[in-house]
């Protein structure tokens, strides 16, 4: 029922500054005005506020609802609304520079509010010149060139493929920047050195703590081409190579690709008995994708990606299979030790997000269709092409006003029993969101 | 038959002698648009068929031929995006996403009229060669096609202003010679350093009926800028140069 006032509320607010704007007439441009707008100060302060009613129907049947409400079913539905905001900052004062991005939000569900306040990067960096930068503190760095995953990004979270543009929170790091132009099919070339420490108090969601890590990338424009070589290594995570490319071949067509060797990989296999097995070995990861612009202005990003970190189908029936067990286990005796193994599976660095091996992604996006300018459709799907299991976000985006956006979407996992997507914890969600960026 | 063979001569002459003047037109529109290396600012503004307006403001940054860079300023919703382009490569940094992203030129970072191609505009004469050259009355019509197919209109027809040099209007135009849209060059101004040049370029589109765009140009100054500030590395950090 919140969810619902909240949307309304939202859409009362959209109408009625829609509204106030219409008295707008053919415009008038003062150049010293503009002039004044542009000046730059030594400090910038900006954000969003955000409200999000979510709106979720629950499949009581599936693995996830049992592993995640086993003591406390919330029933057939559940309402969640986030509301909070994003702040930045940033300062500069010659060659220093500081930036912070801060997140704080108030989140509502059946457990009643919770408040949760993230610092996602915050940094020092020092700029001598356009050919080197140093930076030291939390950040994101951002490597890979896929769209819904990045296999080849060594050091940060993964991303959401149903949600791949939302900012992620980084790790604490120290960081270098060296690039040169240079005349010729070679273009450009930089090297990006990475400095992770992994200790008890910082960065300890990584891996193993106690260490010190490397990483780096080079980066190099060939031929019209982006390069991209990247290693890994230290002993929080196992050393890792990576590759990548993009490439626009026409106009309105850009082709992509990643490939990681990851080493020494824990290869997780589970028994219906609860039993997890690992395997060391060598694994790789890649993804090949492309993004096309139609005439009609749809653009269409399409990609595979190989999980060399995935699990086959038959080890996600097992534990599918095993979390049934357990959950009929519970509700006889009231004993949840049977969830063990299971939620030991977190610290083995188990994916519940895209726990298979192959995946396919395609997200069609059209661009102001009817003439409604700001409005932009998409509608995505991600196939887990080891069940073909599948999810449906179709999604509508409009921003009427400056600095107003909202965003309405629903997610359909679709599929059979003891299959990816048909063992989520929602037949349906809905939600709604709007930012009132400042 | 010597009438013929001086005739074929004359033709094989004076058709090239068409393309090297006009291309040599096209060069100085170029030069008188902007200088060889600058920065400016611009203010890009969609106004919808009822009088709704939405405003960005861009900081570029332009060196040689083939290498621009933009910032958007505001509005808050964009602020901190950047734009690069090296010949036929543009890109997309967007702070909250990420890494910079591969664009085309026919999309739009800002939606309306303008896609990436006008926000992103080398000069005329790096995508286009002149193919014919007509004399109007007080303006030169050069006729002009792309060089390659990524660029992002296949022909442009550039009405050139005679006495001042600089382009009054553009027709921007598909492979077919469906026109895409029209740029208008308004309102001269004297930015100081010898740049003389339409401070507003205004576009219309058959395809958005009802709907104008404005380019408004502020602050153009001749700036030397390092090769590295057109890096895909240094785009988060483009407003250090501001």
């Amino acid at each position: 029922m919140r969810a619902g006032v909240s949307l309304l509320c939202a859409l009362v607010l959209v109408g009625l500054l829609y509204r106030g704007s219409m008295a707008e007439v053919t415009p008038t441009f003062d150049l010293s005005e503009i002039e004044k707008e542009v000046e730059k100060k030594p400090y910038a302060f900006g954000g969003f506020l955000q409200v999000q009613p979510t709106l979720s129907g629950l499949d009581r049947h599936s693995a996830l609802y049992k592993l995640k409400f086993y003591e406390d079913e919330p029933g057939a539905s559940m309402e969640e609304s986030n509301l909070g905001a994003r702040l930045e900052g940033a300062f500069q004062y010659g060659d220093l520079s500081a930036f912070a991005r801060l997140d704080s939000f108030l989140t509502h569900d059946p457990n009643g509010w919770n408040g949760k306040m993230t610092l996602m990067e915050g940094y020092l960096s020092f700029k001598p010149g356009p050919r080197m930068a140093v930076e030291a503190g939390k950040r994101v760095t951002k490597w890979g060139k896929g769209y819904a995953w990045n296999p080849v990004s060594f050091v940060d979270r993964p991303k959401n493929p149903e949600d791949p543009e939302e900012a992620l929170e980084g790790y604490y790091i120290l960081g270098g920047d060296f690039i040169r132009s240079l005349d010729g099919p070679l273009q450009t070339l930089a090297f990006t050195p990475v400095i992770l420490p992994v200790y008890e108090d910082i960065n300890d969601e990584f891996g193993q703590t106690g260490h010190v890590n490397v990483a780096a990338k080079l980066y190099a424009l060939l031929y019209d081409t982006d390069l991209d070589l990247l290693f890994f290594t230290g002993a929080s995570r196992t050393t890792r190579l990576g590759f990548d490319f993009s490439r626009n071949l026409l106009s309105n067509l850009e082709i992509h690709g990643e490939a990681a060797w990851i080493s020494d990989f824990q290869e997780l296999t589970f028994l219906e008995n609860g039993q997890v097995l690992t395997n060391e070995s060598n694994v790789w990861s890649y993804l090949l994708g492309t993004r096309y612009l139609t005439e009609t202005d749809l653009t269409a990003i399409f990609e595979y990606y190989h999980n060399g970190e995935g699990v086959d189908p038959g080890d996600l029936q097992n534990l599918y299979t095993y979390i049934d067990r357990a959950y009929d286990n519970y509700q006889q005796t009231g004993n949840r030790s049977l969830f063990g193994p299971i939620n030991r599976l977190n610290k083995e660095g188990f994916s519940w997000r895209n726990p298979l091996r192959d995946y396919l992604y395609l997200r069609l996006t059209q661009k102001e269709p009817f003439d409604i300018l700001y409005f932009t459709p998409a509608f995505t799907t991600i196939v887990a092409m080891n069940d073909w299991s599948f999810n449906l976000i179709p999604e509508l985006n409009y921003s009427p006003i400056t600095n107003l956006e909202m965003r309405l979407r629903g997610i359909i996992p679709v599929g059979g029993d003891l299959t990816e997507y048909g063992e989520k914890q929602s037949d349906w969600r809905v939600e709604f969101r709007l930012r009132y960026f400042f | 038959m010597s009438k013929i063979i001086v005739l074929l001569t004359v033709l094989l002459l004076v058709t090239p002698a068409y393309a090297v003047d006009g291309n040599e037109i096209l060069a100085r529109v170029d030069k008188n648009l902007s200088p060889d290396s600058y920065e400016m600012y611009r203010k890009l503004v969609n106004v919808e068929p009822d009088g709704r307006k939405k405003e960005f403001i861009l900081f570029t940054v332009k060196k040689g031929r083939d290498k621009i860079a933009g910032l958007f300023i505001s509005p808050a919703s964009d602020k901190g995006r950047t734009t690069l382009r090296l010949g036929e490569n543009m890109w997309l940094y967007i702070p909250n996403v990420g890494k910079p992203v591969r664009i085309t030129s026919l999309q739009s970072v800002i939606g309306g009229v303008f896609n990436n191609s006008d926000i992103l505009q080398l000069d005329y004469g790096e995508e286009y060669t002149v193919t014919k050259v007509e004399d109007q009355e007080k303006e030169t019509l050069l006729h002009l096609k792309a060089k390659t197919r990524t660029v992002a209109y296949d022909q442009l027809r550039m009405w050139v202003d005679r006495e001042k040099m600089l382009p009054t209007k553009i027709e921007c135009l598909t492979e077919a010679a469906m026109l895409i849209k029209t740029l208008y060059f308004k309102d001269m101004k004297d930015f100081g350093g010898g740049i003389v040049r339409p401070a507003v370029v205004e576009t219309d589109s058959p395809l958005y009926k009802g709907y104008r765009s404005y380019m408004i140009f502020a602050k153009i100054k001749a700036r030397e800028i390092p090769d590295e500030a057109f890096t895909l590395n240094f785009m988060p950090r483009l407003e250090s140069l501001r």
